[in-house]
């Protein structure tokens, strides 16, 4: 017998390589997460409730802005103490890793980089615990994997600037306290305009946050628009220093970042289920689980599990070294989100019927990870972003023949090539 | 009141484990504090929470073990001292009390507290083996406390009911895991805990006077019988004379 049993959760015991630290906080995450949660995800995922009381709870737990300094509420902790908070949070529902990705990545972290010492005492200790929710605008209905076209617009005026347009798609706003809006700032009308941020308040004249109904996933989170219709926002919430499709682009890094790790415990999820599930369940005489068919697909899913934990834990690692690269990041979301997603479709296949009943909870994870494949960077944008790293040809706008057709003539998007390494 | 904790660490039940050739195979290899333990330090932090007092935790353990002392510093205890013990020691109760005894005979702790048991043994043996070593008067099972001031006010749950035993202190009480719901060390407590002290004392701890040779799994239960027929009458007239002669159920 080997000295060294087989861990069949951690093949290659990647949890052993974490610090006292990060343990501790990653057994709190699930402890909360597992007793919090996952007891109400079945109704909060089916009858489509995301129970106010989450975001107290988890800026009770300290849950919310991780990374961010202590002064302003935060815990100070590593990228990889983030990272697996968004396992254990997935690991019972994409809606809730969201939750906490936007307050935290959208929302506090550009505060802390980009925000005046006012913004920051004004906004982060009450978004730390959960007293104020954040969102994150910057899609657009007709501009979403290429934000560079947005056409909201803020016009200088007197003491602030007029916002005006829509973003739509927008995790958290019809509940949010706070948004952080991206928009083409202008000094005047004729002025082509370039991309700024601003703090726009609920409350503000002019602004308003419709529901979207009637989503088939991360349907525990609430998503909605942003329309700005004359909003008047004071130069006092708008981001000094940061110009262009870096800042929202920093911003994403760090939400991908999460989601890379969030994907891990989804998948861990749907791989501990089927696993149960097929040793129990028996059909011409033996369980499932006896049958080559299905022995194949979970050693499959353990190992792809065990290629994004190494991935996700190497990401964490080199981030907290300070030598993470946003490219990283694409193929650690892209690469994780993607086979997280085959898994659950896997996983679903073999639970049979019961896989199709919301108890069983692999469908909600299947479901949700369309959208968490889709949003921050589709599978494929993420594919151009290595695309162009690797030939050092931006393929985001398809060169096509030369005529007067729509895509042939327009510009390339401003893509991330300014977009901080770390 | 002054509260020593005596915690330890457990695999973690929730971890798939198995039994092959007699012994004990732990897959996962995770850890966790005791969850008889886990009650009893949130007991003392709740009477500190509301009266004051000091929190210590004591725990014997080796070197990886020191991360579950630094939960119960997360949780919110004020101090840690660590009985470091070799990794590969195998110490049984006596072995563990004596080194327990050896540390706490001349604590100024008003209260000392254990779990009733051991999550993983359930031998249920340190806290009243300890509490004779050190002389103090000791109350077991405790599913509630309360403070009434040099005295705890300990509620234990007997076979048939609960008694309510007025303790004066210095004294000793073994916490049942029914008596609070332990609190999940938040965020800032685990950053906090790194700055609270913590003493680690290289213990030598006795040979054991009793050892486990080998584990094995419970009998598996026997196939249940299936009462099967077309009349239902027939069929509950069947069951009930099984019930009452065979099984004496009913």
């Amino acid at each position: 017998m080997p000295a060294q049993p087989f861990n069949i959760d951690d093949a290659f015991l990647f949890e052993s390589m974490l610090g006292e630290e990060e343990r501790l906080i990653m057994e709190s995450a699930r402890d909360y997460a597992q007793s919090k949660l996952e007891p109400r995800a079945l109704e909060g995922n089916q009858d489509e409730v995301f129970h106010p009381e989450i975001p107290r709870e988890m800026g009770e737990m300290g849950l919310l802005g991780i990374t961010v300094a202590e002064e302003y509420g935060g815990a100070g902790a590593s990228y990889t103490a983030y990272g697996l908070v968004a396992r254990e949070l997935e690991r019972v529902d994409s809606a809730y890793r969201s939750f906490a990705s936007v307050q935290s990545s959208l929302v506090m972290f550009p505060i802390e980089a980009f925000g005046t010492a006012e913004q920051k005492e004004r906004f982060l200790p009450k978004l730390a615990t959960g007293e104020m929710i954040g969102c994150f605008g910057l899609t657009e209905p007709n501009h979403g994997s290429d934000p560079g076209s947005m056409v909201t617009t803020a016009l200088k005026v007197d003491g602030g600037w007029k916002l005006n347009g829509a973003k739509m798609w927008i995790t958290n706003s019809p509940v949010a306290d706070v948004g952080v809006v991206w928009a083409k700032a202008k000094e005047s009308k004729d002025d082509p305009g370039v991309i700024r941020g601003f703090l726009v308040e609920k409350g503000m004249e002019g602004y308003t946050a419709p529901k979207t109904h009637n989503k088939m996933s991360l349907r525990a989170s609430i998503t909605g628009e942003m329309v700005f219709d004359d909003v008047f926002v004071p130069e006092a919430n708008v981001f000094p220093e940061i110009r262009g499709l870096k800042g929202p682009f920093m911003c994403l890094n760090n939400a991908r970042y999460g989601i890379a790790w969030g994907a891990v415990g989804a998948a861990e999820d749907c791989y501990r289920r089927a696993r149960q599930y097929v040793m129990e369940r028996h059909q011409f005489g033996h369980p499932l689980g006896s049958m080559q068919l299905v022995q194949t697909k979970l050693a499959n899913m353990l190992t792809e599990i065990t290629q994004m934990q190494l991935l996700a834990w190497r990401l964490g690692d080199l981030r907290d070294k300070g030598q993470g690269h946003h490219s990283m990041v694409s193929l650690a979301k892209r690469n994780n989100v993607g086979t997280a997603l085959d898994i659950a479709r896997v996983a679903r296949d073999m639970m049979g019927g019961n896989g199709i009943t919301g108890e069983y909870r692999v469908i909600h994870h299947m479901v949700n990870l369309e959208s968490v494949n889709t949003y921050e960077g589709t599978y494929d944008i993420h594919g151009l972003i290595l695309g162009r790293e690797l030939t050092g040809i931006q393929a985001f706008t398809p060169l096509g023949n030369a005529s007067s057709g729509d895509g042939a003539t327009t510009a390339p998007p401003q893509v991330a090539k300014e977009v901080a390494s770390n | 009141m002054r509260f020593a904790v005596c915690i330890h660490q457990v695999p973690d039940v929730a971890a798939p484990a198995q039994v092959r050739d007699g012994q004990l195979v732990l897959d996962a290899g995770r850890v966790v504090l005791d969850a008889y333990a886990a009650s009893a330090v949130e007991a003392a932090l709740q009477l500190k929470e509301s009266h004051g007092g000091e929190v210590e935790v004591v725990l014997v353990g080796p070197q990886k073990a020191a991360e579950t002392l630094r939960k119960a510093l997360a949780m919110g205890a004020d101090r840690g001292t660590h009985l470091l013990i070799p990794e590969d020691a195998a110490l049984d109760s006596r072995a563990v009390v004596a080194l327990l005894a050896e540390h706490l005979g001349g604590s100024e702790a008003d209260a000392i507290l254990t779990g009733k048991q051991s999550q993983d043994t359930d031998a249920g043996l340190v806290g009243g083996m300890l509490a004779e070593a050190l002389g103090r008067p000791y109350v077991t099972n405790a599913v509630g406390l309360e403070q009434d001031g040099d005295s705890l006010v300990v509620t234990r749950q007997g076979d048939r009911g609960q008694e309510v035993i007025a303790l004066p202190a210095p004294c000793l009480v073994t916490c049942s895991n029914d008596m609070n719901d332990p609190r999940i060390p938040n965020l800032k407590g685990i950053m906090a805990s790194k700055k609270k002290p913590v003493e680690t004392v290289e213990a030598s701890p006795e040979a054991p006077a009793v050892r486990t040779v080998a584990y094995a799994m419970p009998p598996e239960r026997e196939p249940g019988q299936r009462v099967e027929g077309d009349e239902p009458a027939a069929v509950a007239q069947t069951l009930v004379r099984l019930l009452s002669d065979e099984a004496r159920a009913i």
